[in-house]
């Protein structure tokens, strides 16, 4: 929808009534994420951390001389074709300085490309494939962990802890699924496992059952999910329905209470997940911001804490460079040193890549998600 | 004074093109949305992609229901020759173009013989086909993630970039281009054969009209624009992915070819800029958008098969060709 | 018994069991195709409304279906889903395709994908466009059938689903408006000469063939767990697949070859891949519109001059 009328009729009122703030200096903040589709409850989390931050920073006053922040929200249905138009949207506007985003790898690696092609400052939340940092984009930034602390972490687990020798890995075949689970494999076979199958599935695809028969047949110790929740939750109603009864684990891509609402308390019983990070209610330094986020939004979403501290990060280099320039802007998120976020202090390396972020380790017990143990990167 | 216009027009395509599409070329100028531009570039494709299928539904016959195949092998062959050889655009242009068009003639040998409606389905699951292909194939097309990083056009030193006003010109003059030369063909003996065919294949063929061979040509030719146009797309995307070429936009060309008129040229252009701009102006009722499509082709067929600019000789074919008699006393 | 064979009989009735539902759906093609030779392409829709309407009743009924007996339960789901898909589809034809008979099949068929188009866009914006999850009204129970464990959902499958088929072919071939549906089929003018009604009869067959697919809906929502407003465009295609590979307008053929592209996917998916489960369908679809589009039991239709 075109913005001039609106905003034509908004500035014709405001000169009316003679307000004082002479020509507020809109600087927006893109955030693009799965708003609609099957991934869109996780997706408007995300969104949602991103807007508390804006607003809250809008209270404490401009970043500088008159300037307004505002949140431009794009969807891009976790497809990477979407994810591509959204950035050319925000590549194109020219109030648009940054952009926190994207949520699924598959759309944060195109559309790095835009970005950097664009000269505009991306901080992604959530997105861990590692090939997205070593593309060479000085405009890259991420604030999560990668999938090869991820999977190193998960196979770990499984091999020792939970002392599975014989697994079967599937995935859904997108960057991310794929990547974790390639990386979760090759882990886990130097850790002296065997894998008795691999196997792909395809988003939005609905009969598993043949796949998950085959699987029964091999007689898995553990099936290892490389992929989101939406299609694990189809996996498990159709594994109780062909009687395979192994248990699960995946990657952050499943660490949703959607999972549970999706596949119900009983099925979910007992699959382990990796995250990243600890859950944000633990966290003294982020206590606060999960009680404002839940006093307005309701349930808080996995990556609602990641958007909030994406975004700040972007407010606070704004801030710094004080002006309406993306290159100084991106000048400015490269120099951020030990700022000071709710789910632990940022860094970035050389590769855009967050310092120190940990993940941990979590399993479903009586439909909830339960922390069990963290593990630090090795580095 | 009008009359005299209409005269002139009516006699020569190049005066057609330069009065209908000439004027757009001001639009960037006076309205730098980009936006905007970004709106009716993707526009100018879908009236490319329109007036490529009118070649086979409205001017031969044939209800060709997988045409997003031939734009996605178009766009794929122009990614994978650039990334894998470095094909610049200008020659990755015309080689999406004749791969499509290969393989609009490799479909269609077999099933040129079949059944209208049969045919139909046939080039659906053959759609589907390609599709799931691409998507599968991961080695590859790069599997659900498509290919990335495609090169942009490079035109007497400049190159493209991120803004839409150079694929703008670029899909306007391939439009207009595309426009005259099919205005040529159906002025021509094959058009006029392919109306004959499509008015009533038997007695063409009885009249020694090669039929086989000219609803061939007619495919192949479709195919290619089809392909020349997903070359443009992939350069302006710089990513492909197998679920941009679905069934949904086969059926939305489709109805830009009903709704402006089956046959009709400047009807599927015109339908092309109907059903690619609603959606944009409509922001709000994007649920809508299938739903609107959906009742609009069931109206259309209904009250006005022929279209918005279809002609007379549309009409009748496409009407009742008889009363059902009534039902007598049971 | 060895475990490759238990695993091969295991695939079998895996797809044996979709290929019930296959036919199911395919039965209402080859009705409708052999009365007035249109593809209704909306059909695979009006399946998709049935499993929605199911799901609706299981939804409606909250946590009492857990107290209720589970006869109980089916029969609810069974009796509205089929009610509301028979008269969907009636108004379908009433609406749409009778103001354009007489008129050439690619009209009708450009029609038939609007109201397909209609109605998923409908449903999505009724119920959502994520997929819905179907409270799982049968326990999850197995039989063993020698080698093989049959889950229950499987057996109400094959039960409600033969049961069904059965009664249609002795409807059709031992009631009256069964033999005048079979009438018209072969040749209207004759029919209409004979004082049968063409237009209820063309309404039955719609009829039948809508509470035929909302069965098959229902059970499908059962058997996968969850629907979304995309299932019917899929599950239709392949349906008409196995009417046309049968033998189109014959309704032993749709039922046999619904069964075997059931059977044809499960093998596939299971010992090939289940990537390329879609594309078999659809090869096997072109290659028999191609080389034999009369199908296995079914006639050559001439085009006449």
């Amino acid at each position: 929808m075109s913005l001039r009328r609106p905003a034509l009729v908004l500035a014709l009122f405001l000169a009316f009534c003679g307000t004082a703030s002479a020509e507020e200096e809109t600087v927006s903040i893109g955030l693009v994420a799965p708003l609609t589709g099957d991934q869109a409850y996780i997706g408007i989390g995300v969104m949602q951390g991103a807007q508390m931050a804006v607003e809250e920073a809008n209270i404490r006053g401009p970043v500088f001389g008159n300037a307004k922040l505002k949140l431009v929200p794009l969807d891009d249905q976790h497809n990477p074709t979407q994810a591509v138009l959204a950035a050319n949207k925000l590549v194109s506007d020219p109030d648009v300085v940054a952009v926190v985003g994207h949520f699924n790898s598959s759309c944060t690696k195109p559309a790095s490309a835009i970005y950097h092609e664009g000269r505009m400052a991306q901080v992604t939340p959530a997105s861990t494939n590692p090939q997205i940092s070593k593309q060479g984009f000085d405009t890259f930034f991420r604030l999560c962990a990668t999938d090869d602390v991820q999977a190193p972490a998960a196979a770990d687990f499984a091999r020792s802890k939970l002392g599975a020798a014989n697994i079967v890995i599937l995935d859904d075949q997108t960057t991310y699924g794929k990547g974790l689970a390639d990386e979760f494999e090759k882990y886990f076979k130097a850790a002296g496992g065997n894998v008795l199958r691999r196997d792909g599935i395809t988003q939005g695809e609905k009969d598993f059952t043949p796949l998950l028969t085959k699987v029964k047949s091999v007689k898995p110790e553990l099936i290892f999910y490389g992929g989101v929740y939406p299609e694990l939750a189809l996996l498990l109603k159709q594994s109780a329905k062909v009687g395979l009864t192994a248990p699960w684990m995946g990657g952050d891509g499943i660490y949703d209470p959607s999972l549970v609402r999706l596949a119900g308390p009983k099925l979910t019983e007992g699959i382990y997940s990796t995250m990243l990070g600890v859950d944000p209610h633990e966290l003294p330094t982020a206590k606060d911001f999960v009680a404002r986020y839940e006093a307005r939004y309701g349930e808080i979403g996995s990556f609602s804490a990641y958007a909030y501290d994406s975004t700040n990060v972007l407010i606070e280099a704004i801030r710094r460079a004080g002006k309406k320039d993306r290159e100084a802007i991106l000048a400015e998120v490269r120099k951020t040193k030990d700022f000071p976020g709710i789910l632990g202090p940022v860094n970035f390396n050389a590769d855009g890549d967050a310092v120190g972020k940990s993940v941990g380790i979590f399993r479903v017990e009586g439909g909830k998600f339960k922390f069990l143990e963290e593990v630090k990167p090795k580095s | 004074m009008f009359g005299a216009l209409r005269y002139h027009l009516g006699k020569s395509p190049l005066l057609q093109v330069a009065v209908y599409l000439g004027p757009f070329v001001l639009f960037p100028i006076l309205d730098r949305n980009a936006y905007h531009v970004d709106v009716l570039t993707n526009v100018a494709i879908y009236v490319i992609l329109a007036m490529g299928l009118n070649v086979v539904i409205g001017f031969a016959g044939l209800l060709n229901l997988g045409y997003a195949a031939f734009f996605a092998i178009g766009a794929y062959t122009y990614a994978l020759l650039n990334l894998h050889t470095g094909c610049p655009f200008w020659a990755g242009l015309p080689a999406a173009g004749t791969v499509a068009m290969l393989f609009g003639f490799l479909i269609a040998v077999p099933s040129i013989r079949v059944r209208g409606d049969y045919l139909a389905i046939t080039t659906l699951g053959f759609g589907e086909i390609v599709r799931i292909l691409f998507n599968n194939l991961d080695t590859w097309t790069g599997g659900p993630n498509g290919l990335l990083g495609i090169d942009r056009p490079t035109f007497f030193g400049y190159r493209f970039s991120v803004s839409p006003v150079p694929y703008f010109y670029l899909a306007l003059v391939l439009a207009a281009v595309i426009a005259y030369l099919l205005f040529r063909l159906s002025d021509s003996k094959i058009g006029r054969a392919l109306v004959a065919i499509r008015e009533d294949e038997l007695a063409a063929k009885c009249m020694g009209v090669p039929a086989l061979r000219i609803k061939l040509y007619a495919f192949g030719l479709s195919s290619f624009i089809a392909g020349l146009a997903g070359a443009v797309f992939a350069s302006k995307q710089t990513i492909v992915t197998p679920d941009s070429f679905d069934f949904v936009l086969s059926v939305l060309i489709l109805a830009m070819v009903v709704l402006g008129g089956m046959g009709n040229i400047w009807g599927s252009a015109l339908g092309a800029l109907v059903l690619g701009t609603l959606p944009e102006i409509l922001r709000g009722f994007a649920g809508y958008r299938m739903l609107i499509f959906g009742l609009l082709m069931i109206l259309m067929m209904i009250f006005r098969p022929q279209g918005m600019l279809g002609g007379a000789l549309i009409r009748r074919e496409l009407r009742p060709r008889h009363r059902e008699p009534r039902d007598g006393p049971a | 018994m060895s475990a490759a064979l238990e695993l091969f009989l295991q695939q079998l009735f895996n797809g044996l069991t979709i290929g019930m539902v296959y036919a199911l759906i395919a039965l209402g093609y080859t009705m409708v195709y052999g009365v007035i030779q249109l593809i209704n392409f909306a059909h695979g829709e009006v399946f998709m409304v049935g499993a929605f309407l199911g799901l609706s009743v299981l939804l409606a009924f909250g946590s009492l279906w857990a107290a209720a007996p589970l006869v109980v339960v089916l029969a609810a789901v069974f009796v509205v889903s089929v009610a509301g898909s028979a008269a969907l589809g009636a108004a379908i034809e009433r609406v749409a395709y009778k103001p354009l008979r007489g008129s050439p099949k690619l009209t009708a068929l450009i029609t038939s994908i609007g109201v397909s188009f209609f109605l998923q866009n409908a449903v999505m914006l009724i119920f959502g466009s994520k997929e819905q999850s179907v409270p799982d009204v049968l326990p999850p129970v197995f039989f063993q059938l020698g080698p093989v464990s049959l889950s229950l959902v499987q057996l109400v499958i094959f039960a409600v689903s033969l049961a069904f088929m059965v009664s249609l072919t002795w409807f059709v071939k031992n009631t009256r408006p069964g033999k005048a549906m079979r009438a018209l089929a072969e040749d209207p003018d004759a029919a209409r000469l004979m004082g049968i009604s063409v237009d209820a009869m063309i309404r039955m067959t719609f009829v039948l063939g809508s509470a035929l697919a909302a069965v098959a809906g229902s059970l499908f929502s059962l058997y996968y767990g969850s629907v979304n407003f995309h299932d019917g465009y899929l599950a239709g295609l392949k349906a008409f697949t196995a009417a046309v590979f049968g033998g189109i307008g014959s309704i032993p053929g749709a039922m046999l070859g619904g069964v075997l592209l059931g059977v044809f996917e499960a093998l596939g998916a299971g010992y090939i891949s289940s990537e390329w489960k879609d594309v078999f369908a659809f090869v096997l679809l072109g290659g028999v519109l191609i080389f034999k589009p009369s199908g296995l039991l079914g006639e050559n239709l001439p085009e006449k001059v």
